[in-house]
């Protein structure tokens, strides 16, 4: 830990010292039986702000969201959101807190229909009915319009077409009013105008003050989302900073193409 | 004829309530269960029970017999919340073992091997079941109803969370579905409804014996719900039908020997399923797909 | 001396149900078949038994030789008829596991229209039961058993570790890719595990019409057994089915000298349902996720 290069904390040359923090990872550790998944893993995210998590296979990504959405528990350190600790609360309780995730896999609800898809999240209680059936509908219309799904509401998500159902899978997460995403390779495969179009939706929503949390291999989607960026690898945080810094750094790259044992 | 047509019509609701609330589970929530019988069981001996002993109001056996199968439902639910699969399956048949040694063996409430019998006609304030053509109605508006509970909860919220869950638990948990309690209620209604059959079932026949609640009979609830479809509301009241119709069919059949008749229909049975399984997953009603939305 | 007794009984019971539960392991475990037909081959393979030994009176090899013939063709046919179309498109877990419970279903009503609905047995004076000592009843057949049991397993083990065949079939179970590095595809992989597994079931059918008898509804017991071996002993352990089958064998008749009979299948239950629910992962099995 201590042999972290001293490029760990790179000034941002923007001021984000505004914008609130809204998740707090403070010296997260995973250990499963004798593998270290993450090291000693310290991070802010805050509203409004796009933050990229980047980093070689099987440098922990996907553990970290794991160990912020609940479905496992550090083995140290602690996870506060809005200021309450994370740690030991369920998963379908952390969601409920307005954290939500979207999977590499998308795990849609496949044999529902797309309209399904979106009013199942927004559904928060899972009993007979729901109050405010109109409102709910009415939002329900608003992100199938916004994710181009609107013409395919009765169609069943698993027979829509790969780009389609990756927006499926962002109208999910947009339905749910969740203040923080976090996102698993939501752009992996679109093709340019596709991407444009998800590109804009994720801007607004992190106007509107959502925290955006990113899993991305693909480099120019990093520069072109991201705001902060954060090098994993071997499960410790080697650097986080704006995405210039990041990117330019040759030492960092070395690492993410593989240049060292 | 007509009392032969009103016996099958009543067997017909019962079965097709049985097939129904089999369906919830199974098509709807992804929970494949072989001990379904053993709550129609419960349901029919509580009924039984409370009729020669305490009372032969109605709505007070079918409170009770709902409200027993639904606590006893538990046991079912505990291995649903923890595995899926072949696992379940196995736990299930671990509990359609035991349920129908127990219904043999408790001889003080169950009346052991030999049933019980004498069971009178269920009394609806004042009213007394007594006419057959009576009692079907009083089975056709229970169908309804358990038809109209079923619709109303697999077509809202509640459905939308059980199918959510059925297709992928993790993404339903990862949006707020708390999947336990989704998971525990259905088995309860499913079982509470089931045992509601079971009490029509006893006030009808007004005999009972284990012979009614053995693992046969839940292979053949699950054909029924199989040949019928398991995505579909009204699937399994298609197989119920089916189930009901091809022993009176197969009587026609003259090249067929009649001792034999049991036996063949569950040939038919047995072949409709591995046909439906290669070529139509979906069922008779519900055609390719298996699982279905609202 | 009841204890002992019960104990001799237990081993017998034991050894077949360990064979009935390593076949039925084998098939699932490396299929991931839930076949729930595994009670049909042993009914198929009881019966053609009978028939060729006892109706048709042409001698045990011919017997034997025929029911390994109807068990083999009946599992691997099953296999390519039936799973293999329907894991072609879609291949559920429920989808196969409902169609082989239809196919059971035709055999067991198919079986008892053909034979009856009765006990049938096979007389032999080997079930004859010798007085060892005062109140040990023990047939040469108790003999039989084991040592067959533990000529099967023998050579299961000797297939399993030291030929091809074996390896690519354990492969097929924990990493399916690997076996296309010994040139074999799943498909043949996978008629060849439900050619043994259905075949292992053939000396325990054999075995049981000559002691306890045959009917055509035992298939539901033998699936019973199976499953519950084969998840108490652990998913994807052939050892470990084949000790659960003779630790049930054991448990079923070692109950009975504290309570009623009736009740050992239920006991046998409350087993797999505890397992189930605190450690589905059996006893040597990989860890389940759910």
């Amino acid at each position: 830990m201590s042999s972290t290069p001293s490029l760990a904390h790179i000034a941002d040359d923007r001021d984000h010292s505004s914008q609130q923090i809204l998740l707090q990872i403070r010296n997260v550790n995973k250990n499963f039986g004798g593998l270290q998944a993450i090291s000693d893993v310290s991070l802010d995210l805050q509203a409004g702000i796009i933050t990229t998590l980047v980093g070689p296979n099987g440098a922990g990504k996907t553990t970290l969201f794991n160990l912020i959405t609940g479905h496992l528990v550090p083995t140290s350190g602690t996870v506060h959101w809005l200021g309450k600790s994370l740690n030991g609360i369920e998963p379908w309780r952390i969601a409920r807190m307005g954290i939500a995730r979207t999977f590499q896999d998308l795990r849609l609800f496949n044999q529902m229909t797309v309209e399904e898809n979106v009013m199942t999240v927004m559904e928060r209680s899972s009993w007979l009915w729901q109050s405010g059936k109109n409102a709910i509908t009415k939002r329900v219309d608003e992100v199938l319009a916004e994710t181009g799904l609107f013409d395919k509401k009765t169609e069943r998500a698993v027979d829509l077409a790969y780009a389609e159902r990756k927006f499926l899978s962002m109208a999910r997460i947009m339905a749910s009013d969740a203040k923080l995403w976090l996102l698993d390779e939501p752009a992996s495969g679109l093709d340019p105008r596709s991407f444009e179009k998800f590109v804009a939706l994720l801007r607004d929503y992190a106007n509107r003050g959502v925290t955006i949390c990113i899993i991305e291999h693909n480099l120019d989607i990093v520069i072109q989302l991201s705001d902060r960026v954060a090098f994993l690898d071997q499960g410790k945080l080697l650097a986080q900073g704006s995405s210039q810094d990041i990117l330019k750094d040759p030492h960092l790259a070395a690492i993410y193409f593989g240049d060292h044992a | 004829m007509i009392a032969y047509l009103q016996n099958i019509a009543v067997l017909f609701c019962i079965n097709a309530i049985l097939a129904l609330t089999l369906n919830f589970i199974m098509g709807y929530a992804g929970i494949y269960s072989l001990a379904h019988t053993i709550f129609f069981g419960i349901g029919a001996y509580t009924a039984a029970y409370l009729a020669l002993h305490v009372t032969d109001s109605m709505l007070v056996c079918m409170a009770a017999a709902a409200s027993l199968s639904a606590i006893i439902s538990m046991a079912l639910a505990l291995p649903a919340l923890r595995v899926r699969g072949e696992y379940f399956v196995a736990a299930s048949l671990g509990l359609q073992v035991i349920g129908v040694t127990i219904f043999a063996e408790w001889k003080s409430v169950t009346g052991g091997l030999g049933g019980m019998i004498g069971i009178p006609r269920p009394n609806l304030f004042g009213y007394v079941f007594n006419d057959d053509s009576a009692f079907l109605a009083l089975s056709i508006v229970t169908l309804l109803a358990v038809l109209g509970i079923i619709a109303l909860l697999v077509r809202g919220t509640f459905g939308r969370s059980l199918m959510a869950i059925r297709d992928s638990e993790s993404a339903a948990q990862a949006y707020g579905k708390h999947v336990n309690a989704v998971k525990t209620i259905s088995v309860a209604v499913s079982s509470g409804l089931a045992a509601i059959a079971g009490v029509l079932y006893a006030f009808y026949m007004s005999f009972i014996n284990v012979e009614g609640f053995t693992l046969e009979i839940s292979i053949l609830l699950m054909a029924m719900v199989i040949i019928g479809g398991t995505g579909t509301l009204l699937g399994p009241v298609a197989g119920a039908a089916l189930l009901m119709t091809l022993p009176a069919a197969l009587t026609y059949l003259p090249f067929l020997p009649p001792s034999e008749l049991g036996a063949i229909q569950q040939i038919v049975y047995g072949i409709a399923m591995v046909l439906l399984m290669m070529f139509r997953p979906g069922g008779l009603v519900g055609g390719r797909s298996k699982e279905k939305s609202a | 001396m009841l204890l002992v007794q019960l104990i001799f009984n237990g081993l017998q019971t034991g050894a077949l149900y360990a064979l009935i539960a390593a076949g039925f392991s084998l098939i699932f475990g490396m299929t991931r078949v839930f076949h729930a037909a595994h009670g049909a081959t042993f009914t198929i393979a009881g019966y053609a038994f009978y028939e060729v030994y006892s109706v048709a009176h042409l001698g045990w090899p011919a017997a034997a030789l025929t029911a390994i013939a109807a068990a083999a063709l009946f599992g691997v046919l099953l296999d390519r008829w039936v799973y293999a179309v329907i894991q072609r498109h879609e291949g559920s877990f429920f989808t196969v596991f409902a169609a082989s419970f239809g196919v059971a279903i035709v055999v067991q009503n198919v079986i008892a229209m053909a034979f009856g609905r009765g006990l049938v047995t096979i007389t032999t004076p080997l079930s004859k039961s010798i007085e060892l000592t005062s109140g040990l009843f023990v047939a040469p057949m108790t003999a039989i058993v084991l040592l067959t049991a533990l000529i099967c397993f023998g050579l299961l083990q000797y297939l399993l570790t030291k030929t091809n065949l074996g390896i690519g079939l354990r492969a097929l179970g924990e990493n399916p890719v690997l076996i296309e590095v010994y040139g074999l595809t799943q498909r043949k992989l996978s008629q060849y595990a439900f050619l043994i597994g259905s075949i292992l079931v053939v000396p325990a059918a054999i075995l049981t019409a000559a002691t306890t008898g045959l009917n055509p509804s035992m298939a539901h017991h033998v699936m019973l057994i199976s499953l519950a071996a084969t998840i108490v002993g652990g998913v994807g352990s052939l050892r470990g089915a084949a000790l659960a089958g003779m630790l049930l064998g054991m448990a079923e008749n070692l109950c009975l000298a504290i309570i009623d009979p009736q009740w050992s299948e239920a006991v046998t239950f409350v087993i797999l349902f505890l397992f189930i629910l605190f450690r589905p992962g059996g006893v040597y099995g990989r860890a389940v996720t759910t």
